[in-house]
């Protein structure tokens, strides 16, 4: 603990969450699709995200399936 | 090389006014297009009845109908079709190819359903009224598996 301490720079480790746990991801999972995109409605980028490549592209693509079917707003403006 | 036949999920949206007889029209219409292209249904159900994201054709809600089914390629094709020819009745339409397992349970839920609709019917009365629309049960697994740690993910956006 303490030599972690002494570390300035140390940060934990992010691990992919659909990765350390499989969860289906479905474009009807609207709860868990909203926690993925910004107050702008945006999607959120990896580096904040914290997904591997994998499932950030497949997270993309839900996204996008559910914008389609008017699950999730495209943007603020409707 | 012949054809192997597909899992397939189906949701579309209708427009919220429509009468019931209506709506029940054109799920009758998409179960037939199936099953005469050799197909088998596994779930037909109203999904649910909420408000859309936007605005679609002006209209603010929608009911959403969810149809997962086993068939052809072109069962699917003749599936669509038909969502086309009601396009001003349906808002929205996706098929999506989906893998057995996830369609198997769907088979799954629907049992369980017909099972308790069928205990429900045997003793009306006494129990409960079970007001559980398919809607609720859905939304009920959505809540179950987005429970787990909030990702803030605002933290680097301001930067």
């Amino acid at each position: 603990m303490d030599s972690r301490r002494d570390k300035r720079f140390f940060s934990k480790k992010k691990v992919c969450r659909f990765c350390a746990e499989p969860i289906d991801m479905d474009y009807k999972n609207i709860d868990l699709l909203s926690r993925f995109i910004t107050d702008r409605k945006k999607i959120v980028p990896r580096r904040n995200s914290g997904l591997c490549a994998y499932h950030q592209r497949q997270l993309a693509t839900t996204i996008k399936r559910a914008r389609y079917m008017a699950f999730l707003p495209y943007t603020v403006l409707h | 090389m012949a054809e192997t036949p597909n899992h397939y999920e189906t949701l579309y949206v209708t427009r919220p006014d429509l009468k019931e007889e209506d709506l029940a029209k054109i799920q009758q219409k998409l179960l037939d297009s199936i099953s005469s292209n050799e197909g088998e249904v596994i779930k037909a159900d109203k999904w649910a009845e909420r408000e859309l994201a936007y605005e679609v054709q002006d209209h603010k809600r929608g009911i959403y109908y969810i149809l997962v089914f086993k068939a052809l390629p072109e069962a699917s094709k003749e599936v669509e079709k038909h969502l086309h020819f009601y396009n001003t009745d349906i808002l929205r339409f996706m098929t999506l190819k989906i893998t057995e397992e996830a369609a198997n349970k769907n088979k799954g839920q629907q049992e369980e359903k017909t099972q308790k609709t069928e205990t429900a019917a045997a003793a009306p009365p006494q129990s409960e009224p079970e007001p559980t629309p398919p809607a609720v049960s859905a939304e009920e697994t959505v809540a179950e598996t987005a429970t787990e740690v909030p990702i803030a993910t605002e933290e680097g956006g301001a930067q």
